[in-house]
Protein backbone atom coordinates (compact mmCIF):
# COMPACT_ATOMS: atom_id res chain seq x y z
CA UNK A 1 0.00 0.00 0.00
CA UNK A 2 2.72 2.41 1.06
CA UNK A 3 4.88 1.46 -1.94
CA UNK A 4 1.94 2.01 -4.27
CA UNK A 5 1.14 5.42 -2.74
CA UNK A 6 4.78 6.46 -2.97
CA UNK A 7 5.04 5.57 -6.66
CA UNK A 8 1.76 7.36 -7.35
CA UNK A 9 3.17 10.37 -5.54
CA UNK A 10 6.36 10.35 -7.61
CA UNK A 11 4.35 10.24 -10.83
CA UNK A 12 1.98 13.00 -9.77
CA UNK A 13 4.84 15.15 -8.53
CA UNK A 14 6.63 14.92 -11.89
CA UNK A 15 3.47 15.96 -13.77
CA UNK A 16 2.69 18.83 -11.40
CA UNK A 17 6.26 20.12 -11.57
CA UNK A 18 5.87 20.48 -15.33
CA UNK A 19 2.46 22.17 -15.17
CA UNK A 20 3.63 24.53 -12.43
CA UNK A 21 6.73 25.39 -14.46
CA UNK A 22 4.53 26.08 -17.49
CA UNK A 23 2.24 28.29 -15.39
CA UNK A 24 5.15 30.32 -14.01
CA UNK A 25 6.80 30.62 -17.44
CA UNK A 26 3.38 31.54 -18.88
CA UNK A 27 3.08 34.37 -16.36
CA UNK A 28 6.53 35.71 -17.29
CA UNK A 29 5.62 35.62 -20.99
CA UNK A 30 2.17 37.18 -20.51
CA UNK A 31 3.39 40.08 -18.40
CA UNK A 32 6.40 40.67 -20.62
CA UNK A 33 4.03 40.89 -23.59
CA UNK A 34 1.76 43.18 -21.57
CA UNK A 35 4.64 45.64 -21.01
CA UNK A 36 5.93 45.45 -24.59
CA UNK A 37 2.48 45.95 -26.12
CA UNK A 38 1.59 48.84 -23.82
CA UNK A 39 4.84 50.68 -24.48
CA UNK A 40 5.16 49.99 -28.22
CA UNK A 41 1.67 49.25 -29.51
CA UNK A 42 -1.58 49.29 -27.59
CA UNK A 43 -2.42 47.69 -24.27
CA UNK A 44 -3.53 44.05 -24.29
CA UNK A 45 -6.94 43.43 -22.77
CA UNK A 46 -6.48 39.80 -21.75
CA UNK A 47 -3.00 39.70 -20.23
CA UNK A 48 -3.86 40.75 -16.70
CA UNK A 49 -6.66 38.23 -16.37
CA UNK A 50 -4.50 35.43 -17.80
CA UNK A 51 -1.68 36.26 -15.40
CA UNK A 52 -4.04 36.28 -12.39
CA UNK A 53 -5.46 32.85 -13.21
CA UNK A 54 -1.98 31.46 -13.83
CA UNK A 55 -1.03 32.78 -10.37
CA UNK A 56 -3.99 30.90 -8.85
CA UNK A 57 -2.87 27.71 -10.59
CA UNK A 58 0.76 28.22 -9.54
CA UNK A 59 -0.37 28.75 -5.95
CA UNK A 60 -2.41 25.57 -5.62
CA UNK A 61 -0.09 23.34 -7.66
CA UNK A 62 2.89 24.69 -5.75
CA UNK A 63 1.00 24.00 -2.53
CA UNK A 64 0.81 20.33 -3.58
CA UNK A 65 4.57 20.22 -4.30
CA UNK A 66 5.23 21.86 -0.92
CA UNK A 67 2.92 19.43 0.86
CA UNK A 68 4.65 16.41 -0.64
CA UNK A 69 7.98 17.77 0.57
CA UNK A 70 6.71 18.74 4.02
CA UNK A 71 7.56 22.37 3.27
CA UNK A 72 4.42 24.09 4.53
CA UNK A 73 5.20 26.22 7.54
CA UNK A 74 4.23 24.61 10.82
CA UNK A 75 5.12 25.20 14.47
CA UNK A 76 6.67 21.87 15.45
CA UNK A 77 8.63 22.83 18.60
CA UNK A 78 5.93 21.68 20.97
CA UNK A 79 5.23 18.34 19.28
CA UNK A 80 8.97 17.67 18.90
CA UNK A 81 9.39 18.15 22.65
CA UNK A 82 6.71 15.57 23.54
CA UNK A 83 7.61 11.98 24.50
CA UNK A 84 7.66 9.73 21.43
CA UNK A 85 4.26 8.03 21.98
CA UNK A 86 2.46 11.30 22.67
CA UNK A 87 4.15 12.94 19.69
CA UNK A 88 2.83 10.17 17.43
CA UNK A 89 -0.69 10.73 18.77
CA UNK A 90 -0.38 14.50 18.15
CA UNK A 91 0.99 13.95 14.64
CA UNK A 92 -1.78 11.48 13.76
CA UNK A 93 -4.36 13.99 14.95
CA UNK A 94 -2.67 16.73 12.87
CA UNK A 95 -2.83 14.54 9.75
CA UNK A 96 -6.47 13.69 10.49
CA UNK A 97 -7.36 17.39 10.68
CA UNK A 98 -5.57 17.99 7.37
CA UNK A 99 -7.46 15.07 5.79
CA UNK A 100 -10.82 16.49 6.91
CA UNK A 101 -9.83 19.92 5.57
CA UNK A 102 -8.87 18.50 2.15
CA UNK A 103 -12.09 16.45 1.94
CA UNK A 104 -14.21 19.53 2.65
CA UNK A 105 -12.28 21.64 0.13
CA UNK A 106 -12.56 18.91 -2.54
CA UNK A 107 -16.31 18.39 -2.02
CA UNK A 108 -17.21 22.06 -1.70
CA UNK A 109 -14.83 22.94 -4.54
CA UNK A 110 -16.58 20.52 -6.88
CA UNK A 111 -19.96 21.92 -5.85
CA UNK A 112 -18.68 25.42 -6.52
CA UNK A 113 -17.46 24.37 -10.00
CA UNK A 114 -20.91 22.97 -10.78
CA UNK A 115 -22.60 26.10 -9.51
CA UNK A 116 -20.43 28.25 -11.79
CA UNK A 117 -20.64 25.87 -14.77
CA UNK A 118 -22.14 28.48 -17.11
CA UNK A 119 -19.81 31.31 -16.13
CA UNK A 120 -17.06 32.42 -18.48
CA UNK A 121 -14.19 34.75 -17.62
CA UNK A 122 -14.55 38.45 -18.42
CA UNK A 123 -11.99 38.91 -21.18
CA UNK A 124 -10.64 35.50 -22.22
CA UNK A 125 -14.12 33.92 -22.23
CA UNK A 126 -12.75 30.70 -20.74
CA UNK A 127 -15.23 28.61 -18.72
CA UNK A 128 -14.70 29.45 -15.03
CA UNK A 129 -14.97 25.80 -13.86
CA UNK A 130 -11.63 25.17 -15.64
CA UNK A 131 -10.05 27.95 -13.60
CA UNK A 132 -11.63 26.76 -10.34
CA UNK A 133 -10.77 23.09 -10.98
CA UNK A 134 -7.28 23.51 -9.58
CA UNK A 135 -8.69 23.92 -6.04
CA UNK A 136 -10.52 20.57 -5.66
CA UNK A 137 -7.83 18.84 -7.75
CA UNK A 138 -5.02 20.01 -5.50
CA UNK A 139 -7.11 19.14 -2.41
CA UNK A 140 -7.57 15.57 -3.64
CA UNK A 141 -3.85 15.12 -4.31
CA UNK A 142 -2.87 16.57 -0.93
CA UNK A 143 -5.44 14.20 0.58
CA UNK A 144 -3.57 11.26 -0.97
CA UNK A 145 -0.29 12.62 0.45
CA UNK A 146 -1.84 13.05 3.90
CA UNK A 147 -3.08 9.43 3.84
CA UNK A 148 0.44 8.35 2.91
CA UNK A 149 1.73 10.36 5.92
CA UNK A 150 -0.69 8.55 8.23
CA UNK A 151 0.32 5.11 6.93
CA UNK A 152 4.00 6.02 7.29
CA UNK A 153 3.36 7.05 10.87
CA UNK A 154 1.44 3.84 11.63
CA UNK A 155 4.21 1.67 10.20
CA UNK A 156 6.78 3.65 12.17
CA UNK B 1 -16.85 33.91 18.39
CA UNK B 2 -13.43 35.54 18.42
CA UNK B 3 -12.44 33.24 21.30
CA UNK B 4 -13.54 30.14 19.35
CA UNK B 5 -11.75 31.31 16.22
CA UNK B 6 -8.43 32.17 17.86
CA UNK B 7 -8.66 29.31 20.36
CA UNK B 8 -9.12 26.74 17.60
CA UNK B 9 -6.33 28.33 15.56
CA UNK B 10 -3.92 28.32 18.50
CA UNK B 11 -4.61 24.68 19.44
CA UNK B 12 -4.27 23.50 15.83
CA UNK B 13 -1.06 25.48 15.43
CA UNK B 14 0.50 24.01 18.57
CA UNK B 15 -0.31 20.50 17.30
CA UNK B 16 2.05 21.13 14.42
CA UNK B 17 -0.63 21.54 11.74
CA UNK B 18 0.62 23.71 8.85
CA UNK B 19 -0.30 27.36 9.44
CA UNK B 20 -2.35 27.65 6.24
CA UNK B 21 -4.47 24.62 7.14
CA UNK B 22 -4.83 25.66 10.80
CA UNK B 23 -6.15 29.05 9.67
CA UNK B 24 -8.52 27.44 7.15
CA UNK B 25 -9.90 24.90 9.63
CA UNK B 26 -10.35 27.49 12.41
CA UNK B 27 -12.26 29.78 10.04
CA UNK B 28 -14.31 26.82 8.78
CA UNK B 29 -15.30 25.83 12.32
CA UNK B 30 -16.32 29.41 13.13
CA UNK B 31 -18.35 29.68 9.92
CA UNK B 32 -20.02 26.31 10.42
CA UNK B 33 -21.15 27.13 13.97
CA UNK B 34 -22.75 30.31 12.64
CA UNK B 35 -24.44 28.41 9.83
CA UNK B 36 -22.58 30.21 7.02
CA UNK B 37 -22.46 28.01 3.88
CA UNK B 38 -18.99 26.45 3.39
CA UNK B 39 -19.10 27.45 -0.28
CA UNK B 40 -17.75 30.72 1.02
CA UNK B 41 -14.49 29.00 2.00
CA UNK B 42 -13.61 28.00 -1.56
CA UNK B 43 -14.84 31.31 -2.94
CA UNK B 44 -12.63 33.33 -0.56
CA UNK B 45 -9.63 31.01 -1.01
CA UNK B 46 -9.83 31.69 -4.74
CA UNK B 47 -10.46 35.43 -4.44
CA UNK B 48 -7.63 35.78 -1.92
CA UNK B 49 -4.97 34.86 -4.49
CA UNK B 50 -6.76 36.08 -7.64
CA UNK B 51 -4.90 39.39 -7.52
CA UNK B 52 -2.62 41.14 -9.99
CA UNK B 53 -0.75 42.91 -7.19
CA UNK B 54 0.27 39.55 -5.69
CA UNK B 55 2.00 38.57 -8.95
CA UNK B 56 4.95 40.54 -7.59
CA UNK B 57 5.40 37.82 -4.93
CA UNK B 58 6.57 34.90 -7.14
CA UNK B 59 8.72 37.12 -9.34
CA UNK B 60 10.62 38.98 -6.66
CA UNK B 61 11.27 35.55 -5.11
CA UNK B 62 12.39 34.14 -8.48
CA UNK B 63 14.60 37.15 -9.32
CA UNK B 64 16.32 36.75 -5.94
CA UNK B 65 16.75 32.98 -6.37
CA UNK B 66 18.23 33.40 -9.87
CA UNK B 67 20.64 36.10 -8.72
CA UNK B 68 21.80 34.18 -5.65
CA UNK B 69 22.33 30.91 -7.53
CA UNK B 70 24.65 32.52 -10.04
CA UNK B 71 27.73 34.68 -9.75
CA UNK B 72 25.82 37.86 -8.90
CA UNK B 73 25.99 37.45 -5.13
CA UNK B 74 29.70 36.55 -5.22
CA UNK B 75 30.39 39.67 -7.29
CA UNK B 76 28.42 41.85 -4.87
CA UNK B 77 30.44 40.46 -1.95
CA UNK B 78 33.68 41.12 -3.87
CA UNK B 79 32.63 44.71 -4.42
CA UNK B 80 31.65 45.24 -0.77
CA UNK B 81 35.04 43.78 0.19
CA UNK B 82 36.87 46.19 -2.11
CA UNK B 83 35.08 49.10 -0.41
CA UNK B 84 35.39 48.19 3.29
CA UNK B 85 37.53 45.05 3.46
CA UNK B 86 40.66 46.98 4.50
CA UNK B 87 39.21 47.99 7.89
CA UNK B 88 39.66 46.00 11.10
CA UNK B 89 36.91 43.38 11.11
CA UNK B 90 36.28 44.44 7.53
CA UNK B 91 34.61 41.17 6.60
CA UNK B 92 31.87 41.82 9.19
CA UNK B 93 31.13 45.16 7.57
CA UNK B 94 31.24 43.44 4.19
CA UNK B 95 28.61 40.90 5.24
CA UNK B 96 26.21 43.66 6.33
CA UNK B 97 26.87 45.77 3.24
CA UNK B 98 26.49 42.78 0.90
CA UNK B 99 23.22 42.01 2.72
CA UNK B 100 22.03 45.54 1.99
CA UNK B 101 23.00 45.26 -1.70
CA UNK B 102 21.26 41.94 -2.02
CA UNK B 103 18.19 43.28 -0.19
CA UNK B 104 17.73 45.66 -3.10
CA UNK B 105 17.48 42.67 -5.47
CA UNK B 106 15.67 40.12 -3.34
CA UNK B 107 12.42 40.43 -1.43
CA UNK B 108 13.09 37.76 1.14
CA UNK B 109 15.14 37.51 4.31
CA UNK B 110 16.08 33.85 3.88
CA UNK B 111 17.31 34.40 0.31
CA UNK B 112 19.42 37.35 1.42
CA UNK B 113 20.94 35.32 4.27
CA UNK B 114 21.64 32.42 1.91
CA UNK B 115 23.15 34.60 -0.82
CA UNK B 116 25.54 36.42 1.52
CA UNK B 117 26.22 33.40 3.74
CA UNK B 118 27.26 30.88 1.09
CA UNK B 119 29.78 33.33 -0.38
CA UNK B 120 31.18 34.78 2.84
CA UNK B 121 31.21 31.98 5.42
CA UNK B 122 34.28 30.11 4.03
CA UNK B 123 36.17 33.41 3.90
CA UNK B 124 35.16 34.34 7.46
CA UNK B 125 36.33 30.94 8.74
CA UNK B 126 39.63 31.23 6.91
CA UNK B 127 40.37 34.64 8.41
CA UNK B 128 39.68 33.43 11.96
CA UNK B 129 36.44 35.27 12.68
CA UNK B 130 34.44 33.95 15.62
CA UNK B 131 32.15 31.58 13.72
CA UNK B 132 28.87 31.73 15.64
CA UNK B 133 29.09 35.51 15.77
CA UNK B 134 29.75 35.74 12.03
CA UNK B 135 26.81 33.44 11.30
CA UNK B 136 24.64 35.55 13.61
CA UNK B 137 25.65 38.75 11.85
CA UNK B 138 24.80 37.29 8.44
CA UNK B 139 21.40 36.13 9.73
CA UNK B 140 20.79 39.58 11.23
CA UNK B 141 21.80 41.29 7.96
CA UNK B 142 19.32 39.01 6.22
CA UNK B 143 16.47 40.78 8.00
CA UNK B 144 17.29 43.88 5.91
CA UNK B 145 16.22 41.81 2.89
CA UNK B 146 12.54 42.52 3.58
CA UNK B 147 13.01 46.17 4.58
CA UNK B 148 15.01 47.57 1.65
CA UNK B 149 12.72 47.22 -1.40
CA UNK B 150 11.67 44.98 -3.08
CA UNK B 151 10.05 43.12 -0.22
CA UNK B 152 7.58 40.24 -0.24
CA UNK B 153 6.05 41.16 3.15
CA UNK B 154 5.54 44.75 1.92
CA UNK B 155 3.66 43.45 -1.14
CA UNK B 156 1.37 41.42 1.13
CA UNK B 157 0.86 44.35 3.50
CA UNK B 158 0.06 46.74 0.64
CA UNK B 159 -2.55 44.33 -0.70
CA UNK B 160 -4.25 43.80 2.70
CA UNK B 161 -4.09 47.43 3.84
CA UNK B 162 -4.89 48.77 0.35
CA UNK B 163 -2.01 51.25 0.34
CA UNK B 164 0.40 52.22 -2.44
CA UNK B 165 3.17 49.61 -2.70
CA UNK B 166 5.42 52.12 -4.47
CA UNK B 167 5.16 54.49 -1.48
CA UNK B 168 5.79 51.67 0.97
CA UNK B 169 8.87 50.59 -1.02
CA UNK B 170 10.16 54.16 -1.15
CA UNK B 171 9.79 54.56 2.62
CA UNK B 172 11.51 51.22 3.26
CA UNK B 173 14.94 52.48 2.16
CA UNK B 174 15.71 54.65 5.14
CA UNK B 175 14.85 52.15 7.92
CA UNK B 176 16.75 49.46 5.99
CA UNK B 177 19.87 51.61 5.79
CA UNK B 178 19.59 52.51 9.50
CA UNK B 179 19.36 48.79 10.35
CA UNK B 180 22.53 48.22 8.31
CA UNK B 181 24.36 51.07 10.05
CA UNK B 182 23.33 49.76 13.49
CA UNK B 183 24.68 46.29 12.66
CA UNK B 184 27.91 47.72 11.25
CA UNK B 185 28.51 49.79 14.41
CA UNK B 186 28.03 46.74 16.64
CA UNK B 187 30.25 44.63 14.37
CA UNK B 188 33.05 47.22 14.40
CA UNK B 189 33.00 47.43 18.21
CA UNK B 190 33.21 43.61 18.40
CA UNK B 191 36.02 43.54 15.85
CA UNK B 192 38.16 45.85 17.97
CA UNK B 193 37.41 43.92 21.17
CA UNK B 194 38.32 40.62 19.52
CA UNK B 195 41.27 42.08 17.62
CA UNK B 196 40.08 40.76 14.26
CA UNK B 197 42.57 41.07 11.41
CA UNK B 198 42.49 43.88 8.90
CA UNK B 199 41.90 42.80 5.31
CA UNK B 200 43.81 43.49 2.13
CA UNK B 201 44.86 47.15 1.84
CA UNK B 202 42.55 49.46 -0.05
CA UNK B 203 43.33 49.92 -3.71
CA UNK B 204 41.42 52.01 -6.19
CA UNK B 205 42.28 49.55 -8.97
CA UNK B 206 40.78 46.58 -7.07
CA UNK B 207 37.75 48.71 -6.32
CA UNK B 208 37.18 49.56 -9.97
CA UNK B 209 37.75 45.95 -11.03
CA UNK B 210 35.24 44.72 -8.45
CA UNK B 211 32.78 47.41 -9.47
CA UNK B 212 33.00 46.26 -13.08
CA UNK B 213 32.27 42.70 -11.99
CA UNK B 214 29.39 43.71 -9.76
CA UNK B 215 27.81 46.26 -12.08
CA UNK B 216 25.20 43.85 -13.47
CA UNK B 217 23.98 43.00 -9.98
CA UNK B 218 24.13 46.58 -8.75
CA UNK B 219 22.11 47.69 -11.76
CA UNK B 220 19.11 45.46 -10.84
CA UNK B 221 17.65 47.79 -8.19
CA UNK B 222 18.05 50.68 -10.63
CA UNK B 223 15.81 48.86 -13.12
CA UNK B 224 13.29 47.61 -10.56
CA UNK B 225 12.95 50.70 -8.43
CA UNK B 226 13.58 53.21 -11.20
CA UNK B 227 10.84 51.54 -13.24
CA UNK B 228 8.35 51.62 -10.37
CA UNK B 229 9.04 55.15 -9.15
CA UNK B 230 9.10 56.69 -12.61
CA UNK B 231 5.73 55.08 -13.23
CA UNK B 232 6.91 53.09 -16.27
CA UNK B 233 5.73 49.83 -14.74
CA UNK B 234 3.60 48.63 -11.85
CA UNK B 235 5.44 46.76 -9.08
CA UNK B 236 4.15 43.43 -10.48
CA UNK B 237 5.50 44.27 -13.92
CA UNK B 238 8.78 45.43 -12.40
CA UNK B 239 9.13 42.03 -10.72
CA UNK B 240 8.79 40.31 -14.11
CA UNK B 241 11.27 42.74 -15.66
CA UNK B 242 13.70 41.83 -12.86
CA UNK B 243 13.26 38.14 -13.71
CA UNK B 244 13.91 38.76 -17.40
CA UNK B 245 16.97 40.79 -16.48
CA UNK B 246 18.26 38.08 -14.13
CA UNK B 247 17.77 35.48 -16.87
CA UNK B 248 19.71 37.57 -19.38
CA UNK B 249 22.52 38.23 -16.87
CA UNK B 250 22.94 34.59 -15.89
CA UNK B 251 22.33 32.93 -19.27
CA UNK B 252 23.97 35.44 -21.62
CA UNK B 253 26.38 37.65 -19.66
CA UNK B 254 27.89 35.60 -16.82
CA UNK B 255 26.91 32.32 -18.51
CA UNK B 256 27.00 30.58 -15.14
CA UNK B 257 23.69 28.77 -15.59
CA UNK B 258 22.21 26.18 -17.92
CA UNK B 259 18.51 26.06 -18.89
CA UNK B 260 18.34 22.96 -16.65
CA UNK B 261 19.46 25.10 -13.65
CA UNK B 262 16.83 27.69 -14.53
CA UNK B 263 14.14 24.98 -14.49
CA UNK B 264 15.31 23.72 -11.09
CA UNK B 265 15.40 27.26 -9.64
CA UNK B 266 11.94 28.02 -11.03
CA UNK B 267 10.47 24.93 -9.33
CA UNK B 268 12.18 25.97 -6.09
CA UNK B 269 10.63 29.46 -6.40
CA UNK B 270 7.21 27.96 -7.17
CA UNK B 271 7.36 26.06 -3.87
CA UNK B 272 8.57 29.07 -1.86
CA UNK B 273 5.82 31.17 -3.47
CA UNK B 274 3.10 28.61 -2.89
CA UNK B 275 3.97 28.29 0.80
CA UNK B 276 3.30 32.02 1.23
CA UNK B 277 0.37 32.20 -1.20
CA UNK B 278 -1.40 29.21 0.36
CA UNK B 279 -1.38 31.03 3.70
CA UNK B 280 -2.73 34.13 1.95
CA UNK B 281 -5.43 32.00 0.35
CA UNK B 282 -6.83 30.41 3.52
CA UNK B 283 -6.32 33.66 5.45
CA UNK B 284 -8.77 35.32 3.07
CA UNK B 285 -11.42 33.11 4.70
CA UNK B 286 -10.20 34.16 8.14
CA UNK B 287 -10.25 37.88 7.32
CA UNK B 288 -13.78 37.59 5.93
CA UNK B 289 -14.79 35.93 9.19
CA UNK B 290 -13.06 38.59 11.29
CA UNK B 291 -14.69 41.41 9.34
CA UNK B 292 -18.10 39.74 9.43
CA UNK B 293 -18.08 39.72 13.23
CA UNK B 294 -16.48 43.17 13.48
CA UNK B 295 -13.60 41.69 15.44
CA UNK B 296 -11.04 44.34 14.35
CA UNK B 297 -13.39 47.08 15.59
CA UNK B 298 -13.93 45.22 18.86
CA UNK B 299 -10.16 44.91 19.29
CA UNK B 300 -9.74 48.63 18.53
CA UNK B 301 -12.37 49.59 21.13
CA UNK B 302 -10.94 47.28 23.75
CA UNK B 303 -7.42 48.64 23.31
CA UNK B 304 -8.58 52.26 23.30
CA UNK B 305 -10.56 51.64 26.51
CA UNK B 306 -7.36 50.39 28.05
CA UNK B 307 -5.12 53.22 26.90
CA UNK B 308 -5.68 56.36 24.87
CA UNK B 309 -2.15 57.62 24.61
CA UNK B 310 -1.03 56.86 21.03
CA UNK B 311 2.59 56.31 22.13
CA UNK B 312 1.50 53.75 24.70
CA UNK B 313 -0.81 52.00 22.23
CA UNK B 314 1.94 51.84 19.60
CA UNK B 315 4.33 50.42 22.19
CA UNK B 316 1.73 47.76 23.03
CA UNK B 317 1.16 46.93 19.34
CA UNK B 318 4.92 46.75 18.76
CA UNK B 319 5.25 44.29 21.64
CA UNK B 320 2.48 42.12 20.16
CA UNK B 321 4.21 42.23 16.74
CA UNK B 322 7.57 41.15 18.22
CA UNK B 323 6.02 38.33 20.28
CA UNK B 324 4.01 37.08 17.30
CA UNK B 325 7.16 37.18 15.18
CA UNK B 326 8.94 34.94 17.68
CA UNK B 327 6.37 32.17 17.23
CA UNK B 328 5.07 32.65 13.69
CA UNK B 329 6.74 32.94 10.32
CA UNK B 330 6.73 36.45 8.78
CA UNK B 331 4.02 36.16 6.12
CA UNK B 332 1.53 34.32 8.35
CA UNK B 333 2.04 36.77 11.22
CA UNK B 334 1.62 39.70 8.84
CA UNK B 335 -1.55 38.31 7.30
CA UNK B 336 -3.14 37.68 10.70
CA UNK B 337 -2.07 40.90 12.48
CA UNK B 338 -2.62 43.47 9.72
CA UNK B 339 -6.44 43.26 9.44
CA UNK B 340 -6.78 43.07 13.24
CA UNK B 341 -4.75 46.23 13.87
CA UNK B 342 -5.70 48.41 10.88
CA UNK B 343 -8.89 50.00 12.33
CA UNK B 344 -7.01 50.76 15.54
CA UNK B 345 -4.19 52.39 13.56
CA UNK B 346 -6.69 54.50 11.64
CA UNK B 347 -8.42 55.65 14.84
CA UNK B 348 -5.05 56.71 16.27
CA UNK B 349 -4.35 58.70 13.12
CA UNK B 350 -1.23 56.67 12.32
CA UNK B 351 -0.30 56.71 8.62
CA UNK B 352 -0.90 53.14 7.31
CA UNK B 353 2.39 53.40 5.37
CA UNK B 354 4.18 54.13 8.65
CA UNK B 355 2.42 51.18 10.28
CA UNK B 356 3.48 49.00 7.32
CA UNK B 357 7.12 49.82 8.08
CA UNK B 358 6.61 49.09 11.78
CA UNK B 359 5.04 45.69 11.16
CA UNK B 360 7.56 44.69 8.47
CA UNK B 361 10.61 45.69 10.55
CA UNK B 362 9.05 44.13 13.67
CA UNK B 363 8.38 40.83 11.96
CA UNK B 364 11.78 40.90 10.24
CA UNK B 365 13.29 40.79 13.73
CA UNK B 366 11.25 37.61 14.20
CA UNK B 367 13.42 36.01 11.51
CA UNK B 368 16.29 35.81 14.02
CA UNK B 369 14.34 34.95 17.20
CA UNK B 370 13.89 31.20 17.82
CA UNK B 371 11.93 28.93 17.83
CA UNK B 372 10.61 30.15 14.47
CA UNK B 373 13.61 31.97 12.96
CA UNK B 374 14.14 31.29 9.27
CA UNK B 375 17.38 33.29 8.94
CA UNK B 376 18.99 31.45 11.86
CA UNK B 377 18.13 28.11 10.28
CA UNK B 378 19.61 29.19 6.96
CA UNK B 379 22.77 30.47 8.68
CA UNK B 380 23.00 27.27 10.74
CA UNK B 381 22.74 25.04 7.69
CA UNK B 382 25.43 27.04 5.85
CA UNK B 383 27.87 27.00 8.78
CA UNK B 384 26.98 23.58 10.27
CA UNK B 385 26.73 25.22 13.68
CA UNK B 386 23.99 24.33 16.19
CA UNK B 387 21.17 26.92 16.38
CA UNK B 388 21.82 27.41 20.12
CA UNK B 389 25.34 28.73 19.56
CA UNK B 390 24.25 31.20 16.89
CA UNK B 391 21.32 32.26 19.09
CA UNK B 392 23.65 33.24 21.92
CA UNK B 393 25.93 35.15 19.55
CA UNK B 394 23.04 37.02 17.97
CA UNK B 395 21.95 38.89 21.11
CA UNK B 396 23.90 42.14 20.49
CA UNK B 397 22.53 42.37 16.92
CA UNK B 398 19.03 41.63 18.17
CA UNK B 399 19.23 44.48 20.67
CA UNK B 400 20.52 46.80 17.95
CA UNK B 401 17.64 45.91 15.63
CA UNK B 402 15.04 46.36 18.39
CA UNK B 403 16.41 49.87 19.03
CA UNK B 404 16.06 50.62 15.31
CA UNK B 405 12.48 49.28 15.45
CA UNK B 406 11.65 51.66 18.30
CA UNK B 407 13.06 54.52 16.19
CA UNK B 408 10.87 53.41 13.27
CA UNK B 409 7.84 53.36 15.59
CA UNK B 410 8.35 56.66 17.38
CA UNK B 411 10.42 59.03 15.22
CA UNK B 412 7.61 59.64 12.67
CA UNK B 413 5.22 60.27 15.59
CA UNK B 414 7.59 62.67 17.35
CA UNK B 415 8.33 64.69 14.23
CA UNK B 416 4.61 64.74 13.53
CA UNK B 417 4.34 63.02 10.14
CA UNK B 418 2.21 60.24 11.63
CA UNK B 419 0.00 59.82 14.69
Amino acid sequence: MLRLLRSIERGIDAIIRRIAFAALAGMILTITLQIVFRVLFQALVWSEEAARYLLVWTTFLGAVLAYGRGRHIAVTVLVDALPARLATVARSFAHAVAIVFFIVIAVVGLRYMRLQSFQVSASLRIPMPIVYAVIPASAVIMLIYAVRDVIELAEG
Amino acid sequence: MAALLFGAFFVLLMLGIPVAIAIGVAAMVALATEGVPLMLVVQRMFAGVDSFALIAVPFFILAGDLMSAGKVSAKLVEFADAVFGFLRGGLSIVSVLAGMFFAAISGSGAATTAAVGTTLVPELKRKGYEEASAAGLIAASGTIGVVIPPSVPMIIYAVIAEVSLARLFLNGFFPGVVMGIALIVIAVVQAHKRAYPTGTPFSIRTLLGALRGAIWGLFTPVIILGGIFSGIFTPSEAAVVAVNYALIVSLAIYRDMTPRDVYRIMIKSVITTAVVMFVISTSAVLSWTLANWNIPTIVANAVLDLARNPYLVMLLITAVIIITGVFLETASALIILTPVFLPLINRLGIDPIHFGLVIVVGLAIGMITPPVAINLYVAASITDLPIERITRAILPYLIGLVIVLLLVVFVPMVVGVSG
